[in-house]
């Protein structure tokens, strides 16, 4: 399988460099340490921190159901989620950066840089995320739960404890894990709110040692130790189970107990406090969009960068469709001939580059070609294959219910009426062209927003809309980072009506 | 989407084939972002160099200083620069060790004496003073020395000696003020650093957005500020321990397939031309005698250098910036 030798390629990359072997050394440096405990405190704060706070907030919007905007605010939080880090971060350094809006109200000792800010970054992120996780499975308490519940007369604790948690244990656990693991890998946000060394992640530290310093040694003892936490992480999680965070919610008849107009009032306001917190950094951006300077240059600057990405983008999501499909038909086939182990490792290949954090299969990558061929011309090959390969697992898990269930619903059949392949192709293609639409648009929204990939292979003269962004936001051009951010998320939110759209058709 | 695909592949096509001028001989150099910025010497030197060479002058700009140097490591001779310019005196023996670099045929005997150069591979264009830079309509009384900043609660902004020669001058700074608590120096200064910025201007700009109480750049800074913008309320902080002296320098690569042409732009930096451009846009003092300056440039401090050996301390960059990222960690 092509994609299991690319990710061969890059640890024969991080295994030998000209026989330059890992720096060992810096395993007992304190230096290590340091970045090691602080990668994984940030990752555990900001996933304790998302998972406590979604609670609470996926109850509001469970239990009131009549909320004002509550499909717009369910949009918002998948938004909040793909959404490239660096709008995000141009929308806070704007509110609460050294001169932000907020900043006054907040203090002489506030900073940005540093853990407030990488934790704000991730909560806003994670946060929707758990909340969508977490209301999607309430919605799965039946509703004889809650007439039993009325009839046993249970209290409002009783019902949290009996009725709710046994339903969200393992999912909380899972979202738990999964935010922890993102977080554990977060580059973008920690590159450009860490403040240098001082809040700095094994992801940024694998980054600086290539870049900044030019030390291999070091870069594949921070790529291994990275590789070797999120790994274990990720089996333990994979062997659970997947959150069905993107599950459409298909049951409009539960029934729910009433909730009090005490409670309505306290649900409205934990719910309007949240779309605040997930307006603001977004809204944050208008200033700077409106005090741009619409240069012909910077106008120039943004339209290249932005059809880069999408044409990055297009070819990633689309390649990674199609592998997608293909590598699902051995999968597939090997269901119907009811072979389980097969299908467990053939799944477990497919899965296998979401163990692998970005950042760690493109040093190896980078190493192992650097010294073969020239990179700073071919480097956008390699992004699109990095990029293919990040979403790929994405793409399968999408598409995957779908056309498993075509097979147990039509397999038979179709194998009985005789129909030619064209005609079977047909007839599946009109069974899943939803998926496939919906699919393609979470894909390209994945891609599009890559910075840590970019950051190593990408080059100077062809930029990405995302690593514009972090360059304009560098150099404190915060305006036209405000206005490029503004596309982007134009962009975005464009992609997200038609996935959420196309989900309903489903 | 079967349209899409001819699509993407005619704007990868005709947004990889950068449109260059192709009649004339293109000179590359690798230099610093803030050396080609618009307000910058990278404009006015392309325009004065380009009229005497019949070539065109391409500059490919990084963060800052070291980020010159590492590409070089990185991309070894597949390098596409003919010259590199904006390493720093500290950087030279590193630089030579890449094997890339190529002996000039320049003639110092106009430099300023007191440089009291001999290197035979690198060019000095302009050197300047380190020195921290504050407001002094926000900071009444400034801090007279490195220790008092070191040990105030003062913001500040400095830039990453990974990165960038403006911060490698402060760790050299610090090593020199606190030869046996340097750790101890670096923590007491991150308890009270905003930011460490990859490159100058990143952190400069913001410093000059209210980021910082102090940012470090050079004793010249303010000089930008009085000439551009006839403003006079920032002023570079006077130390009483003396300041690190930068001197930034440019050199030909032995790869370049224009040796003459390189040579001969390394000719022009030094050239009375060139040296009048670099104080009033790389705000940075000029190389060779009797170069007239702005009035401006009277009313800037004339800090005391402190002597160093730049053989010794380049031989101890790495272990010094060990010792600085384990002791900036919060």
């Amino acid at each position: 399988m092509l994609i299991c030798t690319v990710t061969l390629l890059s640890f024969y990359g991080l295994i030998a460099f000209n026989g330059q072997g890992a720096d060992l050394e810096l395993l007992s440096d304190s230096y290590f340490h340091s970045i090691l405990i602080f990668s994984i405190k940030q990752a555990l704060l900001s996933a304790l921190i998302s998972t406590v706070l979604a609670w609470p907030i996926a109850r509001a919007i469970y239990y009131y159901p009549n909320l004002l905007f509550k499909r717009a605010f369910l949009s918002l939080a998948l938004l909040c989620f793909v959404l490239p880090t660096l709008v995000l971060i141009t929308g806070f350094v704007s509110l609460l950066g050294r001169s932000g809006i907020i900043t006054p109200l907040l203090g002489p000792d506030w900073n940005l840089y540093g853990l407030h800010g990488i934790l704000l970054a991730h909560v806003y992120m994670n946060l929707p995320f758990a909340i969508r996780a977490f209301h999607a499975q309430l919605q799965n308490i039946p509703a004889s739960s809650w007439m039993l519940a009325s009839q046993l007369k249970l209290s409002g604790w009783q019902k949290i404890f009996l009725i709710e948690w046994p339903v969200l244990r393992a999912n909380f656990n899972l979202t738990f894990g999964f935010i922890f693991i993102l977080c554990f890998n977060s580059f973008a946000v920690v590159l450009a709110l860490g403040g240098g060394p001082q809040s700095t992640t094994l992801e940024v530290a694998i980054y600086q040692a290539l870049k900044y310093d030019f030390n291999i040694g070091e870069a594949l003892t921070l790529a291994w130790s990275q590789l070797l936490i999120a790994g274990t992480f990720f089996v333990l999680l994979y062997r659970s189970n997947s959150v069905s965070w993107l599950s459409k919610d298909t049951r409009g008849d539960y029934q729910l107990p009433c909730s009090s107009s005490w409670q309505k009032i306290r649900y409205g306001l934990l719910y309007s406090c949240t779309l605040i917190f997930m307006l603001t950094p977004l809204l944050a951006l208008l200033p700077g969009v409106f005090a741009a300077d619409y240069s012909r240059s910077i106008i120039g600057n943004i339209l290249e960068a932005l059809s880069l990405t999408l044409v990055l983008g297009i070819i990633c999501a689309s390649v990674a469709i199609a592998l997608a499909y293909a590598i699902m038909l051995p999968i597939r086939q090997s269901i119907l001939q009811g072979k389980t182990r097969k299908t467990l490792v053939l799944q477990w290949l497919a899965n296998h580059s979401l163990i692998a954090p970005a950042m760690v299969l493109s040093v190896g990558l980078y190493i192992l070609f650097l010294p073969l061929i020239d990179l700073d011309s071919v480097g956008m090959i390699f992004v699109v294959i990095l990029n293919i390969m990040m979403v790929l697992p994405f793409a399968i898990q999408q598409i995957r219910a779908r056309l498993l269930q075509y097979d147990s619903d039509y397999a038979v059949l179709s194998q009985s009426l005789k129909l030619s392949t064209r005609q079977k192709l047909s007839i599946e293609w009109h069974y899943s062209k939803s998926v496939f639409f919906s699919t393609f648009a979470l894909v390209i929204m994945l891609a599009m927003g890559d910075v840590a990939i970019f950051s190593i292979f990408g080059s100077d003269q062809l930029k990405t809309l995302p690593w514009l962004i972090y360059q304009y936001a560098g150099s404190y051009k915060i305006n036209e980072a405000s206005l490029a951010s503004a596309v982007l998320l134009l962009l975005y939110a464009t992609l997200l009506f038609n996935l959420e759209r196309a989900k309903q058709h489903a | 989407m079967k349209k899409l695909i001819p699509l993407c592949l005619a704007v990868l096509i005709s947004s990889s084939a950068v449109a260059a001028d192709t009649s004339k001989t293109v000179l590359q150099v690798y230099t610093y972002d803030s050396f080609v910025s618009d307000w910058g010497p990278g404009p006015k030197i392309k325009a004065a160099f380009e009229q005497e060479c019949s070539c065109t002058l391409k500059f490919i700009a990084e963060e800052d200083g070291i980020s010159i140097l590492n590409r070089l490591k990185i991309e070894g001779t597949k390098a596409k620069a003919d010259v590199i310019l904006g390493l720093d005196h500290a950087l030279i023996s590193e630089a030579k060790k890449t094997g890339l670099i190529a002996t000039h045929q320049q003639n110092f005997a106009n430099l300023k004496p007191s440089l009291n150069w001999s290197d035979d591979s690198f060019v000095p264009y302009d050197f300047g003073y380190f020195a921290f830079i504050y407001d002094s309509t926000k900071i009444d009384t400034p801090v007279t020395s490195l220790k008092e900043l070191v040990n105030s609660d003062a913001s500040i902004i400095y830039q990453d000696p990974r990165t960038s020669t403006v911060g490698q001058g402060l760790m050299f700074w610090i090593n020199a003020v606190y030869p046996n608590q340097t750790s101890a120096a670096w923590k007491s200064l991150a308890s009270h650093t905003v930011t460490v910025t990859k490159g100058w201007y990143e952190g400069y700009s913001m410093f000059l957005k209210g980021g910082s109480d102090y940012v470090l750049s050079y004793t010249t800074s303010p000089a930008y500020h009085l000439i551009t913008e006839s403003e006079s309320k920032y002023k570079a902080a006077d130390f009483s321990e003396g300041h690190i002296a930068q001197i930034e320098v440019a050199a030909a690569l032995n790869t370049s397939k224009h040796p003459q042409l390189a040579q001969d732009f390394l000719r022009f930096l030094i050239s009375d031309q060139a040296q009048k451009i670099l104080p009033v846009t790389n705000w940075m003092l000029p190389v060779i005698k009797d170069v007239p300056l702005d009035a401006a440039f009277t009313q800037l401090i004339t800090p005391s250098p402190i002597n160093m050996d730049i053989e010794q301390l380049s031989a101890q960059r790495k272990a010094m910036i060990k010792v600085w990222r384990s002791s900036a960690v919060k």
